[in-house]
């Protein structure tokens, strides 16, 4: 009888019902779509910041304080440690190696320029074809590690030791520009871009790798590798690891390191390349973190007030209904119908009501995410299907929110007002 | 006079009377709706009660069917007091004890007449489609017992909630204006009906403005002013 009773009550109050659940649904489309981005953003998001740098900076041990002052080195470069250039394809062989999307090596060496003075050069590549050991190709170069760099001309050909970028102060306090031409420790070089960064480098020369090398006269070698990795969001167990990776139990260790954290990739940077320190950009790491962190904030709290302002739909829409259906309800308290089998049937109401908004909004959602992700990111983001039962079980909580002040309602309702309408 | 104790105490037991009320009254603040009102009804007795309006008739039904409560005296209904039951056991009295003839029928919109029996049956106990459509039968609508109510007629429907308020062989039925929405024609018929109860044997108590019922009830109770006229 109990569910002959929903069915016919679904049945005649169809409309409104209808309403209710495209309530609910809507919440839980918004729901299901912030919890779907809120999942993907975070890799879609390290995707799209790896193009304002790289997050991992690698250095021979012992190398990693800088004495650079005011953009001059005042460490002479004999004596001090470098890293071998054949090393850097083991970078991009360590067990997270899909993670690593680009890498540049850096060796920066003080030139004179002849009667303009001095000036630091630092010899990168551009963009590199770089052989891996399994006999494919990883496209290197600050091109890839350094997208944001502005290049007015052209960027100097990879295998044209001649060719320079020329930092725009620098151009500017030599009075150069394109075209013009150098002589770095004797070594003739033409300047075919002015380059922009916002940071040291536009006080440099920035010159072919293996330009640096042979001024340095350390053929081979280089002296820092940056590294863009896409990464997770920093948590309070990689904060730790950060500290100190030794102090982690063995779960703890197994669950950081192989999780893709800033701080697992250099820590296996570090195991992979010999006498390097890797070492997380901080600000870069913990910046995208932050950013992340707070737009999933920002999603969780526009979720709660759309299933907030769900559940006010549904307890306007079935208060109406309670209103509406307050001679039935008087009947059935007039029958000797309990509290409780009374509000069971409202609130069975609502929960399927919740049932059906949430699953059809779990798909609207799906579809919305991919909309979103389309519009914002270019791809697809993966629907963690897991968040399909969560989304249904809260838009089901919320129409029971909602059904809670109408069964107030109905609790007051005195059977002789609405049955004979009088007291 | 040792004859005469044993003469009394060999009289059989009388019957708890099914409605007993003491002193009853019904205060709504300064308004006295009922003023110490006692009578009692038999098993099997049909009681109309009659006054004009606002002399205490709905209030009256009210507490006799424990939709109300009093707020002095005492009311036995079916030898249980139920001055101080909360909502629950009233609920439970309604269920178990009472079957409620009301003049708008309040029958179930979305439910067909046989549904409508079987709701009541199932806040009683246990539906049962088969003692349903007896009861439908019983009280002549077998064949209309798939019809929903905006498919029967004003007597019809009048039927259906009499045969709701039997469907629990309740201790009391109690009727308001029961003919109050009818024509002559279904009025007959319902008339027909409570006397075709009450010589089975069910005890009924009906409210009415109607003399014809008057006279068909087996004792009337007058109400004036909250207060019981002549004797009950």
């Amino acid at each position: 009888m109990f569910w002959r009773l929903l069915r016919q009550s679904f049945l005649q109050g169809a409309r409104r019902k209808i309403l209710s659940g495209l309530t609910v649904a809507l919440a839980a489309t918004l729901g299901m779509a912030l919890a779907t981005l809120s999942v993907g953003v975070g890799d879609k998001m390290a995707q799209e910041m790896r193009a304002y740098g790289a997050n991992i900076r690698v250095v021979p041990k012992g190398e990693s304080l800088s004495l650079a002052v005011g953009g001059l080195d005042l460490n002479p470069l004999k004596g001090r440690e470098t890293l071998a250039e054949a090393d850097l394809p083991l970078i991009k062989d360590i067990f997270w190696h899909n993670n690593i999307i680009g890498l540049s090596p850096f060796l920066d060496v003080q030139v004179s320029l002849g009667d303009k003075g001095k000036a630091r050069l630092i010899g990168t590549w551009f963009q590199h074809d770089m052989p891996m050991p399994d006999g494919d190709v990883f496209a290197a170069g600050v091109r890839t590690v350094a997208a944001h760099w502005q290049v007015e001309g052209a960027w100097p050909g990879e295998n044209a030791e001649d060719q320079v970028l020329l930092g725009k102060s620098l151009a500017r306090r030599l009075g150069l520009g394109i075209g013009a031409s150098l002589s770095l420790d004797a070594h003739p070089v033409r300047v075919v871009g002015l380059l922009e960064t916002g940071g040291d480098e536009d006080s440099a020369i920035i010159g072919p790798l293996a330009l640096a090398q042979a001024i340095a006269n350390v053929p081979g070698r280089v002296r820092a590798i940056e590294v863009s990795a896409l990464t997770v969001p920093e948590t309070e167990l990689s904060l730790r690891a950060r500290h100190n990776s030794d102090a982690l139990t063995t779960a703890e260790y197994d669950v950081w390191y192989c999780t893709a954290y800033v701080s697992t990739i250099a820590h296996q940077i570090e195991e992979a390349v010999v006498n390097a320190s890797a070492r997380p950009i901080w600000q870069v790491a913990a910046g995208e973190g932050a950013v992340i962190g707070k737009m999933q904030v920002l999603m969780a709290v526009v979720t709660l007030a759309a299933f907030l302002s769900a559940a006010m739909g549904v307890s306007a829409l079935m208060t109406a209904t309670v209103v509406e259906r307050a001679r039935e309800i008087g009947l059935m308290k007039a029958l000797g119908a309990s509290l409780a089998e009374i509000n069971a049937q409202f609130l069975s109401e609502a929960a399927a009501i919740g049932a059906a908004g949430g699953l059809l909004g779990c798909g609207f959602g799906a579809l919305l995410s991919q909309g979103i992700s389309a519009m914002v990111f270019g791809q697809s983001v993966p629907v963690p299907w897991i968040a399909v039962p969560l989304v249904t079980v809260a838009a089901i909580v919320v129409a029971l929110a909602g059904a809670a002040y109408p069964a107030r309602t109905i609790a007051r309702l005195a059977p002789v007002e609405v049955l004979y309408g009088r007291k | 006079m040792n004859a005469a104790v044993s003469a009394i105490q060999a009289l059989p037991e009388p019957e708890h009377p099914v409605i007993a009320l003491k002193g009853l009254s019904r205060s709504f603040g300064a308004v006295e709706a009922l003023r110490e009102v006692s009578f009692s009804i038999r098993p099997g007795e049909f009681v109309a009660i009659m006054g004009p309006s606002g002399s205490g008739k709905t209030t009256l039904l009210n507490i006799l069917s424990c939709l109300d409560r009093p707020t002095g005296g005492e009311y036995l209904l079916d030898g249980i007091a139920t001055a101080g039951m909360d909502e629950a056991e009233q609920a439970r009295i309604r269920r178990e004890k009472i079957g409620l003839v009301f003049q708008q029928f309040h029958l179930i919109p979305y439910l067909t007449a046989l549904e409508n029996l079987m709701l009541a049956q199932h806040y009683h106990s246990i539906a049962d489609a088969g003692a349903a459509r007896a009861a439908l039968e019983r009280v002549g609508l077998g064949h209309r017992a798939d019809h929903r109510p905006s498919q029967l007629s004003g007597g019809e429907q009048q039927r259906v909630c009499i045969a709701r308020a039997l469907i629990n062989e309740p201790a009391l039925i109690l009727a308001d204006e029961p003919t109050g929405n009818l024509d002559e024609e279904n009025e007959r018929v319902i008339m027909e009906l409570f006397r075709a109860l009450h010589r089975e044997g069910r005890t009924i108590v009906l409210v009415t403005h109607n003399p014809a019922f008057g006279s068909v009830a087996e004792r009337t109770i007058r109400l004036a002013h909250g207060r019981l006229e002549g004797r009950a």
